[in-house]
């Protein structure tokens, strides 16, 4: 790793810790200063609020001329990271990336985007399309997501939690019934047909 | 002045003779006699109109088939930009390196520059700005005060590795942006080796100034240097609107036109052509913002489209599968002599008139009320329609052009039986010639149709390619079966074939 990434990055966790912010933070996953990892807290007045959010940061050789490799660790329903893989779509984690950001940068702009989504620059087609056309299942599943995956506090929908007991009692998995209920919008005849036949 | 102009106006007198000849012999067979034709629903479709006048058509022919424009080399070119900067330096009284960038961010357009630069007073700085010369307008550049605060201090804090460094040390744009020496030269090695697409922007997050040739020659040696010129180069090239690399594959040639058209242009060193204004393969009669769109269209739905690309299918009547070795899409079964057509494996004969419309498809006419699935069905029904007739031909185009060959292979034979002389038969290369030529038109004119709205003029258009269509397949066919054919009907067929491609050229190329 070139020497430039390493004091880089050495500082940017110096100045985080100095930062005292409490809904961001960024540790080494071993010795080594090309594997991080990150946390972000969920915006309040979102679905995600108070969510805890992993995410995996890897640096670059040559960081900070390009920019950190970063996804989502913990599942999380939005229109522009993928439901599955955790992939997000940023402009400032591609083209717009510049030198002269930095890390926490990087965490604060993913936060904003928790609080306001760009559904017509979407990174999951399904949540795109979900977001658009039907905002109340829409805000429904993130907030279920949120409390299932992210360890969200309070009370869990009980239509959500009874539909996935009921498709898991058919013998799915937990994840992919939580999935395809979400896909369908949480018609449960729906989603049922649709993981029986793949 | 390319060959077959050249040769055009030496003999039009006499060849105007053979046309008109022609039309006076068959008046039963060609449109320019009567006013009215039926098509398909019994639908009047004027045929005759002063677009559709030999005078008429020449003209745009003319228009059509002269194109002045030039095979430069990467010198020439240099040279060309060089002189082109000067003039934009002077014009807005900024350096060479500076005015390069306005180019770039311009098209090289010089005259557009000019026109606004005449507009108002405030269009120089808002051009600077868009072109990334400047950050913000002068008149509020915020950083003045801080620049001069900055002159102050004896050491700074570069921005990118948080190093802090003598002032002496630090650099910047014109946005006053400092980093270090070190980080410049690294961000610039690095975005030059990583094949640059646009100009190298400053470190800064949010800051649109672009850095000029000068200031990232300050900071590379030896290959990294060449490399950014030849990356500079080819940006320059690519957006320069009066140039286009050739289309050739490693051929280093630059066509060069004073007034950038949709034209066929020709390289001179490596012979590849392209359309001069978009860069594809030639497509007249469909404009370049059709074709870009329907490329586009035919590379999304590939996998949908895969099956029909085949080149075996079942003869209609006796069932035997036939293999398609052939550009003509006149089929005849080598078991049942059954004729048929390859496109629609519809009965030949039916194809052999003016009622001919294998080419066109029929809307369904009740598709307004129906559900979305249907409409949807319906809509990919039709884009496979064109798509199969699309890809159809381009297949006759591929195996037509290996028929070259064939046909000089068949006159070498002719001549070892005594049977003419090389010159005798000169016309079945011509004919192979000309054929390619008006299929690659008859191709072109399926995207054309695709996106064409209804009315009156889709219904002509449609019309004249059901006609080009008849016409080229049966050249095509006599040429494939040239023994039995006597020079006299193959030099017809080929007048006819020609008539019908410059008829339809000169009334739906866009003006
Ligand atoms: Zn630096
Ligand atoms: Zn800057
Ligand atoms: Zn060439
Ligand atoms: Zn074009
Ligand atoms: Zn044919
Ligand atoms: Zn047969
Ligand atoms: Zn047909």
């Amino acid at each position: 790793m070139s020497s430039i990434a390493t004091t880089r990055i050495q500082r940017e966790l110096k100045d985080i810790k100095e930062s005292n912010n409490q809904s961001i933070k960024i540790e080494l996953k071993s010795d080594e200063f090309n594997n991080l990892r990150g946390e972000i807290v969920g915006p309040s007045g979102t679905p995600y609020q108070d969510g805890m959010y992993k995410l995996s940061i890897k640096i670059p050789e040559t960081y900070p001329f390009n920019p950190p490799i970063v996804s989502f660790d913990t599942r999380i329903w939005h229109p522009n990271i993928s439901s599955v893989t955790g992939a997000i779509c940023l402009d400032i984690l591609k083209d717009q990336w510049a030198a002269a950001l930095t890390l926490r940068t990087v965490l604060l702009s993913l936060q904003a985007l928790l609080s306001a989504a760009e559904p017509d620059d979407p990174q999951d087609a399904v949540v795109a399309k979900q977001y658009k056309d039907n905002q109340k299942a829409f805000v429904k599943t993130a907030r279920f997501w949120a409390q299932y995956y992210a360890n969200a506090p309070g009370p869990r929908d009980t239509d959500c939690v009874e539909k996935l007991r009921k498709a898991s009692e058919m013998g799915f998995y937990k994840d992919i019934s939580l999935q395809a209920l979400s896909t369908h919008s949480w018609d449960l005849e729906n989603a049922i047909q649709y993981l029986t036949s793949c | 002045m390319s060959e077959e102009d050249s040769r055009s106006s030496e003999d039009e007198t006499s060849e105007d003779e053979d046309i008109n000849d022609y039309y006076n012999n068959n008046e039963d067979d060609f449109i320019d006699n009567s006013d009215v034709e039926r098509g398909q629903d019994g639908e009047e479709i004027m045929t005759s109109d002063y677009y559709s006048s030999n005078e008429y058509i020449r003209k745009r022919m003319q228009e059509l088939e002269y194109y002045d424009y030039q095979c430069l080399t990467g010198t020439e070119v240099e040279e060309k930009l060089a002189k082109d900067t000067e003039t934009t330096a002077e014009l807005l009284n900024i350096s060479p390196p500076l005015a390069q960038l306005v180019l770039l961010a311009n098209k090289w357009k010089i005259t557009a520059i000019n026109t606004r630069l005449k507009l108002s007073p405030v269009e120089r700085g808002k051009l600077l700005v868009e072109s990334g010369v400047i950050a913000v307008l002068p008149s509020h550049f915020k950083h003045r005060t801080e620049h001069k605060k900055l002159s102050l201090k004896s050491a700074v804090s570069c921005g990118v590795c948080f190093d802090v460094f003598p002032v002496s040390d630090v650099t910047s744009l014109s946005c006053k942006h400092m980093f270090c020496r070190q980080c410049w030269t690294q961000h610039i090695d690095f975005t030059v080796k990583e094949g640059m697409n646009a100009g190298i922007p400053c470190m800064e997050n949010d800051c649109s100034v672009l850095c000029p040739i000068d200031f990232v020659e300050q900071f590379l040696k030896g290959d990294s240097a060449r490399l950014y010129r030849d990356h500079l180069f080819r940006i320059s090239v690519t957006t320069h609107y009066r140039c286009r690399f050739c289309p050739g594959v490693d051929c280093p040639v630059v066509l060069f036109a004073e007034t950038p058209k949709p034209r066929r242009v020709t390289c001179k060193r490596c012979k590849m052509s392209c359309c001069f204004e978009c860069g594809n393969e030639y497509h007249v009669p469909t404009d370049c913002e059709t074709i870009k769109k329907w490329l586009v269209k035919c590379a999304d739905d590939s996998e949908t489209a895969n099956y029909i690309s085949a080149n075996t299918k079942d003869c209609p009547a006796c069932h035997i599968c036939i293999e398609k070795n052939g550009g003509c899409n006149h089929i005849q079964c080598s078991k049942c002599k059954h004729n048929f057509c390859w496109m629609c494996l519809g009965d030949w004969k039916a194809h052999g008139n003016s009622y001919y419309e294998c080419s066109k498809y029929k809307e369904n006419p009740t598709m307004t009320n129906s559900s979305q699935q249907t409409q949807a069905r319906e809509a990919l029904k039709k884009y496979l329609f064109y798509f199969h007739r699309w890809e159809n031909h381009s297949q006759s185009l591929r195996l037509e052009s290996n028929a070259r060959l064939k046909i000089q292979s068949q006159i070498e034979e002719k001549m070892n039986r005594s049977e003419g002389t090389w010159i005798d038969w000169q016309y079945l290369l011509r004919a192979g010639e000309l054929l390619a030529k008006c299929r690659n038109t008859l191709h072109y004119t399926y995207p054309l149709a695709y996106y064409a709205g209804g009315g009156s003029e889709k219904a002509l258009f449609e019309y004249q390619q059901a006609q080009l269509e008849v016409e080229i397949e049966g050249l095509a066919w006599k040429l494939e079966h040239a023994g039995e054919y006597q020079r006299g009907e193959v030099e017809n067929q080929m007048d006819v074939c020609e008539k019908r491609t410059q008829t339809l050229l000169a009334r739906f190329v866009a003006n």
